[in-house]
């Protein structure tokens, strides 16, 4: 077993690194954070440099890790513009791919994936957004809520309810695209985040929107499967996006400590703040090597969702914790610099792309599965 | 205060915040407190509560000033660090020295702030401001509740603790974690009416600040309840799986053993024998540690909708890790418990 990446990945990590630090600068973050305001000039930057590049997913994951070190805001910002696009690349048309996904590789357009209604998230089978088929285009109508680029987007993947389930609530749910500027599509900004304020958040709202039964992505009705797929992918990467928000967590606590040793303070070093470094420190590590194995599954194409959601949720509590003990440990200096930041934008690790509760429910329900199966 | 008398008081508080800050506790965390809450909250006698009456306070006992700073918390814990910071603080800190400063923050004329950084983790020193004669001149980083008419500060170097009236101007927010409502900032100083208060700043501060457990534990106790209260409400009426979320085991039992933490703590907090130090230091320990993982929860329980400011339950989440920083001095205090728990200076190293 060799736990070293290959070369290309060590260099994507690199030029990651450097790109953040060149262009990701406290001052920026701490900018963009305060007006909620969307880094677009960088994203496009990130895609011009071949930073954001999806067809290698390793360095997309080591890629994500450096930006969200340096800031998870602007770092997902830059790296988030392509969200969804996995569905349309295992289930679309070659159509689909070619009108779609073309386009959002290049940084050109932005895409979205719209699950969550007002009603519910964890719920996925709940859903009421209503696609109802009528001749050659679907008539949709319903809302989704706390949609990542929802009012910056071209189009969206978007789960519906196109026939009423047959008993099984997720039965009866399809995926099809939606472009943002159809009539009757209005989208409404979210502002006041506790975190990742760079990043855009809207509700939307569809009123008979007529979308061309052609953008329905793969079969009807096999919605619920497809997002489920996607999630086991996803999740890699918001496990990613942790694991750089704790490392930066970390980085920074080892500078402030450095600065109390050089001035003649280690005696403020104490054991108790050696132990939480050591904790961080390993958890941020453990993170990693779940991260890393369950993305090796999924990147050779054997997903394995229960290592998937071990690393999500492992990663996502690690990114919490490392940002509160570094905020105790840092006290005034960390409050009243990047580490307040980080602390607010770690939060939402343990909430989007399915909760910390849900990911413990698919781990324990898959094992509890392969165990009755004789596994 | 008899409990009776408490429970009238508790009333009084609840109504007051019901009637003149319900409506207004987003724009507390957006704007700040604006003054005719300040007016508000002087005219009902709450600003000045524990200052005494012939300062222009309320005078009432410790244990009605708990019940203020304890309900006010559970609405805004911004106000309620408000009034910790006039009422004990800065009439603490000034007391006789200055009797018609303190008059006039009692009575919501002027405010108050203050900058005691030097005894808080992650910082020693207190910068900035040079004495030149009788003026202090410079700019102050940390101080709570910038925006404000007085300052109390020590001067760089001496360490000498004034009270600066007047000459002060905000210049910018230096954080914007916590207490958004009364702000850490920086303001430029250039002051020629100064009050001397102590020689050695840093010892009267932290002296000030150590004798406060009790209140920083209303604070703490007031943020956990409402944190609470509201995600009780919420586990409710949210369904998910067609199920309240409060059905769910790891909810229901997760919220309920932290109401218990919430109880025991409030017990004590409130029962009027406590007058050991190491008693009141206990609680504040506890109560700290509850605010933290009792907004934690209430946050994570409210999903995508608890990350948002509308529902008015992140900024729970937000005070809590600010009390323990802007507030506390968790490494001294666990440093001062473990002098009391074995009698002599421990776990220091
Ligand atoms: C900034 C932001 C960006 C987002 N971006 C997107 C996006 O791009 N696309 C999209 O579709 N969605 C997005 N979301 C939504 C996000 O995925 C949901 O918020 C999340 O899935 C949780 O759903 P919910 O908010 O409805 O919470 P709920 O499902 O109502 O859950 C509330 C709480 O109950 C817990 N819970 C629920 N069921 C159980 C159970 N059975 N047992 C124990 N506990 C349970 C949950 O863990 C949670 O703590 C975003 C959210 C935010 C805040």
């Amino acid at each position: 077993m060799d736990f070293d990446f290959p070369e290309d990945i060590v260099i994507a990590r690199q030029k990651a690194s450097d790109f953040a630090k060149k262009e990701i600068t406290s001052a920026d973050a701490q900018a963009y954070d305060k007006q909620e305001e969307f880094p677009d000039d960088l994203r496009k930057k990130a895609f011009e440099l071949g930073i954001v590049d999806y067809t290698n997913p390793w360095s997309m994951l080591v890629t994500i890790e450096e930006l969200c070190r340096a800031d998870a805001g602007l770092g997902i910002a830059a790296t988030v513009s392509l969200f969804g696009a996995e569905v349309i690349m295992l289930f679309g048309s070659d159509e689909q791919k070619q009108k779609y996904l073309g386009s959002v590789q290049t940084g050109e357009k932005i895409m979205g994936l719209a699950v969550t209604e007002s009603g519910g998230g964890s719920d996925v089978a709940g859903i009421k957004t209503t696609a109802k088929r009528e001749g050659n285009k679907f008539i949709v109508n319903g809302s989704k809520m706390f949609i990542t680029n929802g009012s910056i987007a071209d189009f969206f993947v978007m789960l519906v309810r196109t026939s009423s389930p047959d008993g099984k609530r997720h039965h009866g749910l399809s995926t099809i695209v939606v472009e943002g500027n159809l009539p009757g599509f209005s989208r409404n900004k979210l502002s006041g985040k506790l975190g990742v304020r760079a990043t855009n958040t809207a509700e939307l709202i569809l009123s008979n929107v007529e979308v061309p039964a052609g953008n329905l992505i793969g079969e009807e009705g096999k919605g619920f499967y497809y997002i489920m797929t996607f999630f086991n992918i996803s999740r890699a990467y918001v496990a990613a996006q942790a694991i750089g928000i704790a490392q930066g967590a970390l980085d920074r606590i080892l500078s402030h400590l450095g600065n109390l040793a050089k001035s003649g303070r280690s005696e403020e070093i104490t054991e108790e703040i050696q132990f939480l470094v050591a904790d961080i420190a390993t958890r941020v590590e453990a993170s990693r090597l779940l991260t890393y194995k369950a993305a090796s599954f999924l990147f050779q194409f054997k997903p394995n969702p229960t290592l998937t959601s071990m690393a999500k949720a492992y990663a996502s509590e690690t990114a919490v914790f490392a940002t509160e003990k570094a905020l105790e440990i840092t006290g005034v200096s960390g409050i009243t610099g990047d580490l307040e930041r980080f602390f607010r934008d770690a939060k939402i690790m343990e909430i989007w792309e399915g909760t910390s509760e849900i990911e413990k429910l698919i781990i324990s329900r898959n094992l509890l599965k392969e165990t009755s199966e004789g596994n | 205060m008899s409990s009776e008398e408490q429970d009238i008081l508790k009333s009084a508080v609840q109504e007051f915040a019901q009637k003149s800050l319900l409506n207004n506790l987003l724009k507390v965390e957006r704007d700040g407190i604006d003054d005719s809450i300040v007016r508000a909250l002087a005219t009902q006698g709450f600003l000045g509560s524990r200052i005494p009456e012939k300062y222009g306070g309320s005078g009432i006992d410790q244990s009605g000033y708990l019940v203020v700073l304890e309900e006010l918390a559970t609405f805004s814990p911004s106000i309620s660090a408000l009034v910790m910071l006039t009422s004990s603080v800065f009439a603490g800190l000034v007391g006789d020295m200055d009797p018609e400063a303190v008059r006039r923050v009692a009575s919501g004329e002027a405010m108050a702030s203050v900058a005691f950084d030097s005894i808080l983790e992650g910082n020693t020193t207190a910068e900035g401001l040079k004495e030149s004669g009788k003026s202090l001149i410079g700019e102050r980083k940390h101080i709570l509740n910038a925006n404000a008419d007085y300052l109390i500060s020590e001067a760089e170097g001496s360490g000498s603790l004034y009270l600066i009236k007047g000459g002060i101007e905000v210049q910018e927010e230096d954080q914007v974690l916590s207490f958004r409502g009364i702000k850490l900032g920086t303001a430029g100083v250039n002051c020629s009416t100064c009050v001397k208060l102590a020689d050695d700043g840093k010892e009267r501060l932290a002296e000030v600040m150590d004798s406060l457990d009790l209140e920083i534990s209303a604070i703490a106790l007031g943020i956990s309840r409402g944190a609470l209260q509201k995600v009780i409400e919420y586990t409710k009426v949210r369904k998910t799986f067609d199920k309240p979320l409060k059905d769910y085991g790891p909810v229901a039992s997760t919220i309920s053993r932290l109401m218990s933490e919430q109880r025991v703590l409030e017990m004590a907090l409130h029962n009027q024998e406590i007058d050991e130090a190491k008693e009141k230091l206990m609680i504040k320990i506890l109560a700290v540690d509850l605010a933290k993982r009792a907004s934690k929860y209430a946050l994570q329980f409210h999903g995508g909708y608890g990350y948002i400011e509308d529902f008015g339950v992140e900024k729970y989440y937000r005070d809590a890790m600010g009390l323990s920083i802007l507030l506390q001095r968790s490494r001294s205090d666990n440093q001062r418990l473990a002098k009391e728990i074995f009698g002599e200076k421990s776990g220091y190293l």
